[in-house]
C-alpha cells in the first residue's frame, strides 16, 4: 500500500474516533457542569479545555466550550474539524475506500452544522456525531477487506481511543463531589456493563480499573493498546521484508501495557493525572514511530541535471 | 395533463429531440413517453434527486479550489444506431491518423519533407517537445486515450470541433451519469436497448497493460494525479478505483537507474505503466518546468530507456494544436489514403495574410480561439464581444498570428434541458472517448454530452458553468447481426454492442431448505406469554395449561 494512502487511512481512523470521543467527553461534562451546583462554570470549562490542550481562551463559558469542541471550523479540536479532516483524508484515499464508507464520511461532512447552537441543541448534535462514528465503524467493519489499509485505520482508531479515554479518565479528577466516576463511565457507555461486572457495590478504585486495565471493555485503555499492537503485528506479518519497522512502536506499546497492568491501583488513582499524561505521551511517541517507519518518504533522492551525470 | 414540450420552442439551431415540424424524432420516443406525463414539479423532483445523488457521492469538479457537484440534466442526449456507426468510424479514423502523425513527427517527419504541412507548423508549436524525439513506445501507441469534440451544425451535419490527445477528461461523468439516470428514469431504459458504458475501465486497463515495456509479464499500472486540488481529481480517483490500481502523486514516485518506483509501506515497488493526468510541462523537472512539484525527476530518461511507459505519451500536444487541426483532413488522406468521414468546422489560419485580413475585417461575426487553449479559456465570440474586447483581440492576433484561429459562429444543436421549471433548448456538444490498445481503437458508445446552461451560450465547457447529459447510443434492431456491420466495427468482441440472443429457458430447480429458527422458540413463546399475563390479569375465561 502507498505510504501516503496508509497515512491517510491512519488519520481517518484517528479523526472519526476523536469526533466520537470528543462528543462523549462533552456530553459527560455538560451534564456534570449542570448537575454540580457548587462548581464554578468558568473553572470547569477552563479545566476541560486544558485537558484537550486548549488554552487560548480567557475565562471560557459554556458557549466557548461548545464552540471550541463542537462546531467551530477554525478550532482544530472541534468535532467539526475532526469530521472535515476525516473527509479530507478520505478524499485523498478515495480509491481504496469502499463506496458506502466514502458516502458515510462525505454525507457526515455535508451535514455538519454551519450555525452556532446552545446547550439545548448541543445534545442533538453530539448524539448525531456519535451516531455517525458508529455508522462509520459499522460500515467499515462490515465491508472492508482486512488489508493493510484496514490495519492502519484500526491502528489510528485504537490509538486515538487510548488517548481520548485517558483524557476522559483524567477528567474524573477535575470536578469534586461524588458524581464524576459514574458520569465518566456513562460517557464511555460502560456504566451498566461496569455494574454488572463488578456488582452494585463498587468503589472508585474499581471504576478506574475498569476503564484503564480491563481489556474486556472495548473503550478501556488496555483494550486500545492491545488492538493497536495487534494491527501493527498484522502489518508486519503482511510485509515480511519490512517487519522490523513495527518494532519501535510495538516496544513502546508493550512497555506501557506492562506499566499499567502491574501498577498498584491505589497509586495509579492517586497519581491519575500524571499517569494519564504518560499514556498520552506514549501514544504520541507511537504515532511518530509509525509515521517514521511507514509514512515518511524514504531517503529523498538527490538529483542532478543531465550534464553532470 | 400538461405536455412537457407544449412550451418548447426550438430556435435557429438543429434540435436533437424535436424536428422542424415540432414532432418528436423517433430516437427520442422512449424518452418522450417517459417524460410526457410529468408536471414541472415532477421534473424538479427528478432533478433534485439527481443533484442529491451527486452531492452525497461526491461527484464533483473543482473550480478555483471549491468543489461543486457536476450538474447533470435529466433529459438525455440520444443517438440512433446508424448515426453512431458513422461517428464511431469517423472518430477512430481521426485517432489513427493522429497516431501516424505523431509517430512520424517524432522520427523522420516525412509529412514535412513530402510537403503536406510546413515545418514551421511543428517547430512553432509550444507542445512539440524535442526531449522525446526518437522515443518509440513499446507497442507503438502514443494516444492511449483520446477525446474528440463533435458538434452538430444547423443543417444537421456532425463536425469535429477539436481533438484532445493529451489528457482528455470527462469520461468519469459518462459512467456516473449513467448510474444516476438508471435510478431516476428506469422506464426509458426498460423500453429500449441502450449500449452500456461500464466496460470503459476494463478497456483502459487492458490497453495500459498492453503498453507495458517489453519483457514485463504482469505490469503494475498506476494513475498519476496532480493531487486533490485538481479540477478532475474525482475522475482520477474513479478511474483508479474502477481499474483497481493505485492512484499516485508525483511525490509517491521516484526514479532509480532508469526505472520508476512507488513508495509503499513495504518499501519501493516497481511501476511499469503510468496513466498520467499531469500535463507535460509538470511531468519531469529535469526536462520541463524545473519548479514543478507534481512531477518525477528522471521520468523522461526512464521512458527513453524503456523502464516505464507513459500514457498518453509526452509531446502529444503537437497533434491537438488548433492550427494542426486545420490540417487533419490532409493528414487523414496522407497517412490513411482515406477520405475524412467527419469534416472539420471551417477554419481560417490567421498566419495566412489574406485570411487574417478577412478575419480582422469581420471579427464581430466570428469565433476566435487560441491554438493551444483548453477548457474554453481565451475564446472570443465576436457577436457577443464588446468593442474593447474586439480591439484587444485584434491587437493580440496581429502580434501573434500563429497563436490564433478563427471559425464562423456555429449554432450548436440543442437538446431540451430543465431550466427552472420547464424544458428549454440549450446548446450541446459531444465528446466521444477512444481507447487504443495497439491493435484496434475502441470508441466508448456515447461519450460526454456537455450542455451550456445560460440561454444562447455556445461555450459548453464545464469550467465555464456548463452541465452535462447522459448520452444514449441506441442498440441496432435485433435482426441485424454483428457480421453485417461492415468495416466500421473495430472492436474484437461484441459484448456491449448487439443484444445477445436470449438464453434458452431452463426450468429453475433449487433445493428448498427451510430457514433455521431458534429452536422451540415459536412454540414456547405463546405459552410463556400466556402464563406471564395470567399473573397480572388472572382471566377466568382463559384456558391455563397445567391447571
Amino acid at each position: 500500500m502507498l505510504s501516503r494512502i496508509a497515512e491517510s487511512m491512519f488519520w481517518i481512523g484517528r479523526y472519526v474516533e476523536r469526533a466520537e470521543d470528543t462528543a462523549r467527553l462533552l456530553q459527560t461534562h455538560l451534564r456534570l457542569i449542570i448537575e454540580d451546583t457548587t462548581a464554578q462554570v468558568v473553572d470547569a470549562c477552563r479545566n476541560l479545555l486544558a485537558l484537550m490542550s486548549v488554552d487560548h481562551v480567557k475565562d471560557p463559558d459554556l458557549t466557548d466550550l461548545l464552540r471550541i469542541l463542537g462546531y467551530d471550523p477554525s478550532e482544530p479540536t472541534s468535532i467539526y474539524c475532526c469530521y472535515a479532516s476525516a473527509r479530507d483524508n478520505a478524499r485523498r484515499a478515495r480509491e481504496v475506500i469502499p463506496l458506502d464508507l466514502w458516502e458515510c464520511v462525505n454525507a457526515t461532512w455535508h451535514q455538519l452544522p454551519t450555525t452556532p447552537f446552545g446547550t439545548t441543541g448541543a445534545h442533538v448534535f453530539l448524539n448525531w456525531a456519535r451516531e455517525r462514528s458508529a455508522m462509520f465503524a459499522g460500515i467499515s467493519r462490515g465491508i472492508m477487506v482486512r488489508d493493510d489499509g484496514w490495519q492502519f485505520m484500526s491502528m489510528g482508531r485504537s490509538l486515538e481511543q487510548v488517548d481520548m479515554t485517558s483524557r476522559l479518565v483524567a477528567s474524573a479528577s477535575l470536578t469534586h463531589g461524588g458524581t464524576q466516576w459514574p458520569a465518566v463511565l456513562r460517557g464511555c457507555g460502560g456504566h451498566d456493563a461496569f455494574l454488572r461486572t463488578y456488582g452494585g457495590l463498587y468503589t472508585y478504585r474499581e471504576a478506574a480499573e475498569f476503564l484503564i486495565v480491563d481489556a474486556r471493555f472495548p473503550r478501556s485503555i488496555m483494550h486500545g493498546l492491545l488492538a493497536a499492537s495487534d494491527s501493527l503485528q498484522k502489518v508486519a506479518l503482511n510485509n515480511v521484508v519490512t517487519a522490523r519497522h513495527a518494532e519501535p512502536a510495538l516496544r513502546s506499546l508493550g512497555q506501557l501495557r506492562a506499566r499499567l497492568e502491574y501498577a498498584d491501583l491505589d497509586e495509579l488513582r492517586a497519581n491519575l493525572n500524571q499517569e494519564m499524561s504518560v499514556v498520552q505521551d506514549v501514544v504520541a511517541q507511537v504515532s511518530t514511530a509509525i509515521a517514521t517507519s511507514y509514512f515518511a518518504a524514504q531517503d529523498p533522492t538527490a538529483w542532478t541535471t543531465e550534464g553532470t551525470r | 395533463m400538461g405536455d412537457v414540450l407544449s412550451d418548447y420552442h426550438t430556435g435557429d439551431a438543429f434540435d436533437e429531440m424535436v424536428d422542424g415540424e415540432g414532432s418528436v424524432r423517433p430516437s427520442y420516443q422512449a424518452v418522450y413517453s417517459a417524460l410526457s406525463g410529468s408536471t414541472s414539479d415532477d421534473l424538479r423532483t427528478i432533478a433534485e434527486s439527481l443533484a442529491n445523488n451527486y452531492t452525497q457521492a461526491g461527484v464533483t469538479f473543482d473550480v478555483g479550489g471549491v468543489e461543486r457537484p457536476f450538474p447533470l440534466d435529466l433529459v438525455p442526449r440520444v443517438i440512433a444506431s446508424p448515426e453512431w456507426e458513422i461517428i464511431e468510424s469517423g472518430v477512430a479514423q481521426r485517432v489513427r491518423a493522429l497516431e501516424a502523425f505523431l509517430s512520424d513527427i517524432y522520427s523522420d517527419a516525412r509529412v514535412i519533407s513530402d510537403g503536406v504541412i510546413p515545418s514551421k507548423l511543428i517547430t512553432s508549436s509550444t507542445h512539440f517537445h524535442r526531449a522525446v524525439w526518437g522515443i518509440q513506445p513499446g507497442n507503438g501507441v502514443r494516444i492511449h486515450v483520446a477525446g474528440v469534440d463533435l458538434i452538430r451544425n444547423p443543417s444537421g451535419e456532425v463536425r469535429v470541433l477539436e481533438d484532445n490527445v493529451r489528457v482528455p477528461s470527462g469520461v468519469s461523468y459518462v459512467m456516473t451519469n449513467r448510474n444516476a439516470m438508471i435510478t431516476v428514469m428506469p422506464e426509458a431504459f426498460a423500453n429500449q436497448r441502450i449500449r452500456p458504458v461500464a466496460s470503459y475501465p476494463t478497456r483502459l486497463l487492458t490497453a495500459l497493460r498492453k503498453a507495458a515495456p517489453p519483457g514485463v509479464d504482469d505490469p503494475t499500472v498506476v494513475v498519476l494525479t496532480p493531487g486533490v486540488f485538481n479540477s478532475a481529481y474525482f475522475e482520477h480517483t474513479l478511474l483508479a478505483r474502477t481499474m483497481g490500481v493505485e492512484l499516485v502523486e508525483g511525490r509517491d514516485l521516484e526514479c532509480r537507474r532508469g526505472k520508476v518506483f512507488m513508495r509503499t509501506t513495504a518499501g519501493l515497488q516497481r511501476v511499469d505503466v503510468i496513466y498520467r493526468r499531469v500535463d507535460d510541462e509538470f511531468l519531469d523537472p529535469v526536462h520541463f518546468r524545473s519548479d514543478s512539484m507534481l512531477g518525477v525527476p528522471g521520468l523522461v530518461n526512464a521512458i527513453r530507456t524503456g523502464g516505464v511507459t507513459l500514457a498518453n505519451a509526452i509531446g502529444n500536444g503537437v497533434a491537438d494544436d488548433k492550427l494542426v487541426y486545420t490540417y487533419v483532413p490532409d493528414l487523414i488522406k496522407y497517412y490513411l489514403r482515406e477520405e475524412p468521414i467527419i469534416a472539420n468546422v471551417d477554419t481560417w489560419r490567421l498566419e495566412d495574410d489574406e485570411a487574417r485580413e478577412e478575419v480582422l475585417d469581420r471579427l464581430e461575426d466570428l469565433v476566435v480561439k487560441p491554438v493551444d487553449g483548453s477548457g474554453g479559456k481565451g475564446i472570443v465570440i465576436g457577436p457577443r464581444a464588446t468593442q474593447s474586447e474586439l480591439d484587444a483581440l485584434r491587437r493580440q492576433v496581429s502580434e501573434d498570428p500563429r497563436g490564433w484561429i478563427a471559425q464562423p459562429v456555429v449554432q450548436l444543436s440543442t437538446v431540451p434541458t430543465l431550466i427552472e421549471d420547464g424544458l428549454k433548448p440549450r446548446h450541446v456538444d459531444l465528446r466521444p472517448f477512444t481507447v487504443n490498445n495497439g491493435e484496434d481503437i475502441w470508441v466508448l458508445p456515447g461519450g460526454l454530452t456537455r450542455v451550456a446552461l445560460p440561454e444562447g451560450e455556445l461555450v459548453v465547457n464545464s469550467s465555464q458553468g456548463g452541465g452535462s447529459k447522459d448520452t444514449w447510443v441506441l442498440s441496432p434492431p435485433p435482426h441485424r447481426s454483428v457480421s453485417h456491420r461492415g468495416s466500421t466495427n473495430h472492436t474484437d468482441d461484441a459484448d456491449d454492442r448487439a443484444p445477445a440472443p436470449p438464453p434458452p429457458r431452463v426450468p429453475l430447480t433449487v433445493a428448498k431448505i427451510p430457514m433455521t429458527v431458534m429452536p422451540k422458540f415459536a412454540e414456547t413463546q405463546q405459552q410463556e406469554q400466556d402464563q406471564q399475563q395470567q399473573q397480572d390479569q388472572r382471566p377466568a375465561t382463559r384456558r391455563s395449561p397445567g391447571c
